[in-house]
Formats: C-alpha cells, structure tokens, sequence
C-alpha cells in the first residue's frame, strides 16, 4: 500500500473553487461557479435540470436568426459559497404555459448550505445560512442575511426578507438577525479550512 | 440530553440602574471570595446567571449594541426603537404609513398565508384541467386559466375552495375576499345594507326565511331566532338607531333623569361610548345637555340579536366529524379579526371558519440609545437593501470571548494520578463531577488600541452546585486591531510561524510536556496562553460540582446541570479625548497627545458544559 496521498481529495480551480472529487455533479456545463465556492464530498448539483421553454419567447425568431445558444445555466452560484456534504441543490420546475420546465437556481455570495439539505429555490440572496437536513421548497425566494436553521422545511414559493431567522416545518419566522450577527455570515476564513492544504481555523 | 456548546453571554448595564436600591437578594459570603478588581465597580456582589432576573439582562455579543457617546453597551431591551419602514414580507413592498392607517398593518396586495400551516398561499385556477391545444401552441396562451381562482397552500394543500372562497380574478385578492364570507357567501357592503333596511320587501323575505322564526323579534326569546345578523350589520344597525335615538328630542320622557345619567340607556353615555367606537365623530353637544333614558334596540332592524345558545348543531358536527374537525389555539390567534363573521354565540371553532391570513407587515427599524438619544443603528429605508447608515455594534468596541475545552488531560496540573489518559475532547461532552477541566478563553480585541483586561471570576459559582473556578490569567493585554491590509501585509510572514506553533500544541495535546516548548503545555498560574496579533487565551481551570442530591432536596431544575461562570469584565484602553469615535482607525495618528483613559466593565456569563449527572 503506497503512501504517497496520490491526488488531493479536492480539485482546485484557478479560480479558487474547491470541488471533491467524490461530489456528484450532473450537467456540468450548465453549472456555473463564481470562485472560491467549496464543493464538498456526495453534493449534488443537477446541472442537467436546463429551461426546456425559454422565457425569450416574444422573440423566438430573431434569436434563432443568430443563432446564439440560448442561456442554459441551471445553477449558478456565486463567491466564497459552501456546500457541505451530502446537499443537493436542485433547480425548481413547474409547468409554464403548459408545458412543464426547469428555472435556474441562483445563489449568491457567502451562502452555506448544510449537510443533508435539499435545496430547490429560484433564488438565494447573499450571506445566507442553510443548516443541516434543511429542505428549501420550489420557487422559494431567499434574500440576504438569512439564516435557515436546521431542519426546517421552506415551504414552496415561501419569500423570506433579509435579517429572518426561519425555522420549523413548515418554516416560519422565528427571530432577526441582530445588527452585530452580520459578520458571522463571512464564509471567508472557512474557505481556507478546507481543501488539499486546509488550514486551521484561526481563534 | 443535548449537547451544549459554550457560549458568552454579556450581560447589560441597562438592568443595574436599581441595583444600589437593591437588598442583595441572597448574595451568599462566598461572593466575597470574588476579586479584587470585581468588588469596586458591583458592590461586592457577584452576579448570579441563574437569578431569574438574570434571563432578561444576558445576550449573546452580537445582539448589543454600544452607544459612542456615552460608551456604554445597549441591549434591545434599553434601546429605543422607531419604525423606519414597514413593508410586506411576501411581496417586498413597502408600504406608506399612510396606507398603514386606512388599510390596517396587513398586505393588501394578494399576499396570503395558510390558516392551517402559515405556509404562503398561492392563487391557482380551479380548472384543473389545461386546455389541450395549448400544449401544441404555448404562445398564444394568453388565458390558459380561466374560472373561477382559489387560494392554495403547497405545503399542506389546503385551499380556500374547502371553505367556499373562491374567486373570479387572479389579482385583488385582499378586495376579493374582503367581500366574501366564508362558504361564499358575500358580504353585504355598507350601501347594501342601508338599501336592505330601507327596503320592507327584503325584511318580510328575510323574516320569513329562516323556517319558524316570527316576523318580527319583539318578544325578544331566545327561541325566535330572528334575523341572523353578522358582527357588522348588527353594529350599522346598531349605530343607526342610536344615532336615532340621539336625534329624537322625544326619548328623554324618562322621570328618572338623575339615575339614568349613569346607564347605558342615558344619551351622555351613549354618545361617550358612541365617540369611543367610531372616532369621536359622535360627540353631540346637544345629547349632552339632555338628560333623560331612551329605550333600547327592541328589533332586528335596530341591532337586537338574541343570544344563541343552541348548540346542539355545533355537538352533532363535533361527533361526526371529530376533534380533528376543529381549529387550534394557535390557528385561531393567527386569524386576523373578520367583522363579516357571525357571532361567537352558538358558534364552535371549526377549521372550516379559518381564513386565509393576508400577511403581517415587517418593520425595519432604527435604535436609539435611550440616555442620549443618539442614533446607535439605523438602516437603509429602502426594503431592498441590506446596508445599514448607522450601526454601532458591541462586536466593534468590546472584546469578543470565545470559549473552547482544552485538550488538555487534568493531571497536567494538578499532577494527581494518571487516570485521566488524556481524553479526547468531544465538543458539548459532558463534564466530569469533581475533575478538572479546562477551558480556553480566546479575547480578541476590536479596537485600534491596545487595551487591558482584567478579569474576576468567583471561586465558587453561585447557585446550589458550586463549582470551582480559577481564572489562571485574570490580568493581560491586548493588542490593538490593525488594518485589514496590515493584516494581509503581515500574514504571509505570521502565518508559519503560526503554523509551527499550533502543530507543536498539537502534538502535546496529551498533556506530556515536552521540553522545548514549556510555555504552551504547562499551565502556570499568571501567564497567558497563547497571544495573537489581536488576540490571547488564557486558561480557565474548574472543578464541577457534583450534582449528587441530598435526600430532601428538590430535583434538579431545567439547566441546573450547565456550568455557567459569572465573570466580570473590566476593559481599559486609551482613546483620544473627547473623540466620540474611539474605534475609527483615521483617529489615530490625529491628536496623539491629547488621550484619555477609557475603562468599560461589564458581567458576562460563560457557559461551559453539563455536568455528568451520577
């Protein structure tokens, strides 16, 4: 049995991502990722849930006439996100205009999404918390500083306002973050925990 | 039991404002054990965590604010708040204050929450079937619903359609269902209504409707049930005939003038009671003057409504249809108050009668300090954005304390037998009665100045169990914050220096001293731990108590088992004088001579784990 650690156990993107090699992402093309994002171990990301009806619909001609690909990204996420292991972010689908299709998922910068959480939401603002065994419903709109505790259940097309604190299935407001609990929302010094060199967590 | 993770609370000045008036509630002499430093500034008294009192004065670092200008820390209990605006939940939108007067404080847009769940409504067709050809043609579908419109609830799939609402427009719904009453029934608007008084044809009809009832109600028993009027009709019909009676100069043709000036049935109380329902439109110099009784609503059309004390309907559908047929507690007090309702006589709490709940307004709000009147935070009016114009968070201007259990096995300092093999430290493990642990106070320091800590800490914790505690630092300095970009500067030669040293620990972390590094693994009596650019730890050493009961004692009450220290708090540092801003780093270069002694002291309580019970 050799010892020498052949392959680190994430890949390191130049643009800092970190995606464990034992992340399950589907549709990759269609995933975009903002940098220093951190993909841990069994995440899943379904990619391959792309808009079947696009909603440039009024001008369906002058876009073939180009010829340019319509825009297909499914999930987008932004800077310095974290996705624990085991979570699964999933573009929401509903029927539009009769017939059924997939909406992109958008996520900000600074969200944490826990271990075991399922999320489904057409948007999620920046500096978002999501704990673990979270499910967040379709269409749910989530905006800045929120922090979903674990376990909740965000019901479908729930819109959740900046500074709440959700919890409880079905979740519902339970607190405000307070003015002085902004910084705790900065996934910065836990994107440097982790990774083929973490490094440890400063005190 | 769960599992606890260490925390600081900090606890408030604002409630020590009556303590000097105070008989010291129980403060045992071992408080006097306390410090040096703790006894000048607290009258020698220790506070207790566990006094009940204490649950409203003790918050987490980042729910305090601090006010620059009389520097002092601000909880939200002592701020003041003022609304800055107020805006929907669902739909984001703001929300004039205006509106808030003539609308009430919910969204009047179609923003609804389950009755049932509180989940969000969303306003679907009853049609559930779509039109075939749409499918082959999506673009043209520019009414694929149509019909009827109800409100539905995708977390527990409930829908208005259960209680008969429904409507024919998919947008102004709050207008919608303002004139629709359960069932779907609509609700009379104030111009039918009058038209229905007025009309003699519309009243026989009604009379004569419900089966036995007798035309009138002028005999006024209880088994005649009359008309049925809702909350509101009776209230309009109510309102008129007094507002008759006001008018009529023949109903004062009571003898009784002294005594009835008191009644209800006197116009001068009418007409206060009057000006106290309806917004002081009522207040009739000329009723005031006469005195005089006037007789009461005898008839439906002026607003009697026998009590209906039948209930015999509201049993039989609770046997068939169960218990579960009934709405909480919890769903009712959600309800927001409905006038079309019937009344609450005679009537059971069906989860049928539950409607759907437009949202509560949200509030973003500002916070003054409440001595001075300063703004100590104040956000963005705009719904939308996060940014804040004013905030003043404790975070910025006192230390932060974190806590962390030691790995560190408790026969390195006691140096009492092995038995202790140096046990991993599980976070939120229980604690052992009667064995030293030790816990790691990181203080990280805010503020662009070096600043001085001193700390007391009783030596026994107060309450029934008393454990021991020995704060082994309970003196050090701080270093000052720096820049962001210092920090980036310095960290790439800080860093494996750093490293070195964390590793170093690491390896010791059973409690073996090695040699070369005597400073981290011996735990000395008076010397820091650790020390970083803004930060150092420092060593708590406790004994728990045991928490064996006597035989006559009272069981063990909620959170009996946590540790909780007391500590007190003493900063000081120097700022420059007068300078209301102390944290601003473009203070510092400016006015160095001119400085001033700063010095805030506070409690805090660190809590550290649960006592194993035996």
């Amino acid at each position: 049995m050799s010892r020498r650690p052949p392959r680190g156990e994430y890949i390191e993107t130049d643009t800092g991502n970190k995606v464990a090699r034992k992340a399950t992402l589907v549709g990759t093309q269609n995933i975009m990722l903002g940098g220093k994002t951190v993909i841990q171990p069994d995440v899943m990301i379904r990619g391959d849930l792309t808009r079947t009806v696009h909603a440039a619909a009024p001008q369906p001609a002058s876009q073939s006439a180009t010829g340019a690909p319509p825009n297909n990204t499914a999930v987008s996420i932004g800077r310095y996100c974290f996705l624990s292991r085991g979570c699964c972010l999933r573009p929401p689908g509903r029927l539009y205009k009769g017939v059924f299709t997939y909406m992109p998922l958008r996520m900000g910068d600074h969200v944490f999404v826990g271990p075991g959480s399922v999320v489904q939401a057409a948007s999620i603002g920046s500096h978002v918390h999501i704990g673990a065994q979270a499910v967040v419903g379709e269409f749910a709109i989530i905006k800045d500083y929120v922090r979903i505790l674990d376990g909740a259940v965000v019901p479908p097309n729930m819109v959740i306002p900046s500074f709440s604190i959700v919890a409880g299935q079905p979740a519902r407001l339970i607190g405000e973050v307070p003015e002085g609990g902004l910084e705790a929302f900065e996934l910065r010094d836990l994107y440097k925990t982790v990774g083929n060199n973490p490094q440890p967590v400063p005190p | 039991m769960a599992a606890l993770t260490p925390y600081t609370y900090i606890r408030c000045p604002c409630s020590d404002v009556s303590a000097p008036g105070r008989p010291l509630d129980g403060s045992s002499p071992m408080a006097a054990a306390a410090d040096d430093n703790g006894a000048g500034d607290d009258d020698d008294r220790t506070f207790d965590p566990r006094a009940p009192r204490s649950n409203y004065s003790l918050y987490p670092l980042e729910y305090l604010l601090y006010c620059e200008d009389c520097h002092q820390i601000r909880c939200p209990r002592c701020v003041a708040e003022e609304i800055v605006s107020y805006y929907c939940p669902n739909c984001l939108f703001e929300v004039p204050s205006s509106n808030l007067k003539s609308e009430g404080n919910r969204c009047t847009r179609s923003c609804f929450q389950c009755p049932v769940c509180l989940g969000p409504l969303a306003v679907t067709s009853l049609e559930t079937k779509p039109d075939p050809s749409l499918l082959a043609a999506p673009d043209n579908a520019a009414a694929p619903h149509a019909g009827p419109y109800a409100l539905t609830c995708s977390y527990c799939h409930w829908t208005s359609a259960e209680v008969g609402i429904q409507f024919e427009k998919p947008n102004g719904i709050h207008a919608q269902l303002a004139k629709l009453r359960n069932g779907g029934a609509t609700r009379l608007t104030a111009k039918e209504r009058k038209e229905r008084r007025k009309d003699p044809a519309y009243r026989t009809q009604a009379a004569a409707a419900p089966a036995p009832a007798t035309a009138g109600g002028e005999e006024g028993g209880p088994s005649s049930s009359a008309e049925v009027l809702d909350l509101e009709t009776q209230f309009a019909n109510l309102k008129a005939f007094y507002q008759g009676q006001l008018a009529d100069p023949n109903s004062a043709d009571s003898g009784l003038a002294a005594l009835s000036d008191l009644g209800f049935s006197s116009p001068t109380s009418l007409s206060r009671i009057m000006s106290i329902y309806t917004g002081g439109g009522w207040q009739d110099k000329k009723a005031k003057s006469r005195v005089g009784a006037m007789r009461e609503a005898l008839e439906p059309d002026e607003g009697l409504q026998p009590a209906r004390l039948d209930e015999s309907a509201a049993i039989d559908r609770l046997r068939s249809e169960g218990h579960g047929a009934t709405a909480s507690a919890a769903q009712l007090r959600d309800q927001p108050p409905n006038l079309g309702e019937a009344h609450l006589h005679g009537r059971a709490r069906f989860a049928s009668e539950l409607r759907p709940i437009p949202y509560l307004l949200r509030t973003k709000r500002s916070k003054r300090c409440p001595v001075c009147r300063h703004i100590i935070s104040k956000p963005e009016a705009k719904v939308q954005t996060t940014r804040f114009r004013i905030r003043l968070v404790a975070g910025s201007y006192i230390p932060s304390i974190a806590v962390r259990p030691l790995p560190l096995s408790s026969s390195s300092s006691s140096g009492s037998g092995g038995s202790a093999s140096g046990p991993a430290v599980v976070p939120g493990a229980l604690l052992e009665p009667l064995r030293p642990a030790h816990y790691l106070l990181t203080f990280k320091n805010p503020i662009f100045e070096p600043v001085r800590v001193t700390l007391g800490a009783p030596a026994r914790t107060p309450g029934r169990f008393a454990s021991k505690v020995t704060v082994l630092c309970p003196e050090f300095e701080i270093d000052a914050n720096t820049d962001v970009w210092d920090e980036a500067l310095k960290e790439s030669g800080e860093r494996d220096r750093d490293k070195d040293r964390r590793r170093r620990r690491g390896e010791e972390g059973g409690g073996q001293s090695s040699s070369n590094n005597p400073h981290h693994s011996q735990l000395e009596v008076g010397k820091i731990w650790e020390r970083g650019r803004n930060w150092v730890s420092i060593v708590v050493e406790v004994v728990p108590a045991s928490l064996r009961l006597a035989p006559g004692d009272p069981p063990l009450r909620e959170d009996e088992d946590v540790l909780e220290i007391p500590m007190f708090v003493r900063v000081e540092w120097e700022g420059e004088a007068g300078g209301d801003d102390v944290g601003a780093a473009a203070g510092r270069d400016a006015a160095k001579e001119a400085r001033e002694k700063r010095e805030l002291a506070y409690w805090c309580v660190l809590g550290l784990g649960r006592i194993k019970q035996t």
